[in-house]
């Protein structure tokens, strides 16, 4: 009877602060969908770490016939310095860091780079010469590329120590800004939606000012007569929160997994299984926040 | 039932205190009028049994227990022990008279089963059998405080406040409200009410406490509104005429 009679109330309430209740809805959507939005690009930022950092190497480039580097000013590397350097890969100073390593000869590289550009009118132009030779370097933690780069840059032979997790990291870096602005605007559209929860329960509050104070007169406990307000804008919140998860899905499955990833094919780019975990943050996030501004809000503007 | 020892109230500091250490005592089953001028506390009384403000000084008792004592979370039940009824009926416009009068019933989570079979004898109790289905707009303000009284029992308190019942009806109706009070104290209410009406207070013979200032001037069993002023002329024509008034609420009751 009591439940009923409280599902009656929220019906009764969200009728008719229809519009104030719309607001609501909408403006908790928007910004739980930048909410969302920085979630995903959190997601898709760690994906791509796990994918690549296993694959990404510390390349050290070996001089060649046109190399400028001072490392290489006796000319192309010789067959010592190339032993030298190997053995140094093998000393007990430097093989710990390392997971294990494989010579790629100028032949080899000049096969790579023909599949990689094998469509591209630049493969006529370049000669097996001008391109280096190098070691390929597997690192137990990438993150200790630094060692690396100060053992050998300086060694004869050496044209430059590279890390291609540099530039993946400028890429990471790049979409971690935009996550973290994502975060900003979430932040400011999510102080709105508090202003606009806490104003919709005033205002309910106020308009059935007077079934509250015949609930309190009668002796209603302090839950019937404010369960209903806070209902009422944790619904409002929680759809809201329910609209922006179905944008976010949709926008995975139909964006990410479908224009982009054709355009960046060896992206991986996360599911639209995966989205559904953020789901349920942002619906706990509306509900929570509408719920706790809402009792805030009944705490100084409803008696009981 | 309702105990109040050196209770002192005071809303402003810079002002007299709206209750100065009153110490009065209602029994059980007790039918009491509280009377006194504008301002003179009256109100500031009831709302002290209710708890709706906390006295500054002193204590009130309500059946036994001293309302300070009585934690938030547990005030609403001492309210499903009193009734409470105003001038202005405070019904809910766009329920009708049973769903008002269920409404007291529905908060407190009283079953549909027990209120279909309570609010129609309450409603004929307060002489409003057959206008279940009005809307308050289409009921007298009589009829409407009626309601407001039937809601004020239907979850059977052992105590009602009323705070100048018939403050906006006129002579005639208010005997008929008066009518309504005095069987629900029969059936063993205690029933305090404050007023202005001096006809009605004369023609009930209750208990009358006199506040003036908020302080307790008189307190005196079957009395008048004003001490020794025998019923004359204009009030004994109304006396007679509400008399027929409650004749006829009994003989709607039967
Ligand atoms: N909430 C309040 N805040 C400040 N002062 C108040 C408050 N309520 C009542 N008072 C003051 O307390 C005094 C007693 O008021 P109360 O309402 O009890 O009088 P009353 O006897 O019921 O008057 P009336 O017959 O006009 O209803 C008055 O001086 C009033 O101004
Ligand atoms: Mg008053």
């Amino acid at each position: 009877m009591r439940l009923a009679f409280i599902l009656g109330e929220i019906g009764s309430g969200l009728r008719r602060n229809l519009s104030m209740v719309v607001s609501v809805v909408l403006v908790t959507f928007v910004s739980l969908t930048f909410v969302g939005a920085a979630g995903m690009l959190q997601l898709q930022i760690n994906q791509m770490k796990g994918y690549w950092y296993d694959k990404v190497q510390v390349a050290i480039f070996l001089c060649n016939d046109s190399s400028t580097a001072t490392g290489c000013a006796s000319g192309a590397v010789t067959k010592e310095q190339q032993d030298n350097l190997a053995k140094m890969l093998d000393s007990p100073a430097v093989k710990p860091y390392i997971s294990d390593y494989q010579f790629e000869s100028q032949a080899d590289a000049f096969k790579h780079f023909k599949e990689q550009f094998s469509n591209s009118p630049i493969v006529d132009s370049v000669t097996q010469d001008q391109l280096p030779s190098s070691f390929r370097i597997n690192m137990k933690n990438p993150e200790k590329y630094q060692i690396i780069s100060e053992t050998f840059s300086s060694q004869p032979g050496v044209e430059t120590v590279s890390d291609q997790r540099q530039v993946l990291e400028r890429i990471f870096e790049w979409m971690n800004g935009a996550s973290v602005a994502a975060m900003v605007v979430a932040a400011v559209m999510i102080f709105c939606a508090v202003l606009l929860i806490t104003t919709t329960i005033r205002l309910s509050a106020f308009s059935r000012r007077r079934e509250t104070g015949i609930m309190r007169l009668v002796g209603a406990s302090k839950t019937v007569i404010q369960l209903p307000f806070i209902l009422e804008g944790v619904i409002a919140a929680v759809v809201g929160a329910l609209l922006a998860s179905g944008t976010l899905w949709l926008v995975a499955q139909f964006w990410l997994n479908g224009d982009l990833s054709r355009q960046f094919l060896n992206t991986p780019f996360i599911s639209s299984t995966q989205v559904l975990v953020i789901a349920p943050v942002l619906i706990a996030l509306g509900g929570g926040l509408a719920g706790i501004s809402s009792l805030l809000t009944l705490r100084r503007y409803l008696k009981v | 039932m309702i105990r109040f020892e050196n209770v002192t109230k005071v809303y402003d500091p810079n002002a007299r205190p709206a209750l100065d250490s009153v110490s009065l005592e209602i029994d059980r089953g007790e039918f009491t009028f509280l009377v006194g001028a504008s301002g003179s506390g009256k109100s500031t009384f009831l709302r002290l049994i209710l708890k709706e403000d906390r006295a500054t000084s002193g204590s009130v008792y309500v059946a036994g227990q001293n309302v300070a004592n009585i934690s938030s979370w547990r005030v609403p039940k001492l309210r499903r022990g009193i009734g409470v009824v105003f001038q202005d009926f405070r019904l809910l416009p766009q329920k009708n008279v049973f769903a008002n009068v269920a409404f007291a019933m529905q908060v407190i989570g009283k079953s549909r089963g027990i209120i279909r079979e309570t609010v129609p004898e309450v409603l004929k109790t307060v002489g409003l059998e057959g206008k279940e289905r009005r809307m308050p707009h289409e009921l007298s303000g009589g009829e409407q405080q009626r309601v407001a009284i039937a809601r004020a029992v239907v979850n059977r308190p052992g105590i009602l406040l009323a705070d100048e019942p018939t403050g906006n009806l006129d002579p005639i109706t208010s005997m008929g409200i008066m009518g309504v009070l005095d069987k629900i104290n029969q059936n063993g209410t205690t029933v305090v009410m404050a007023t202005h009406d001096d006809d009605i207070v004369n023609e009930m013979r209750k208990r009358v406490v006199e506040l003036k200032n908020g302080v307790v001037v008189r307190d005196e069993a079957k009395a008048l509104y004003t001490s020794m002023i025998p019923v004359v002329g204009e009030s004994r024509r109304l006396k007679d005429a509400s008399e027929a008034e409650l004749d006829r609420a009994q003989g709607v009751q039967q």
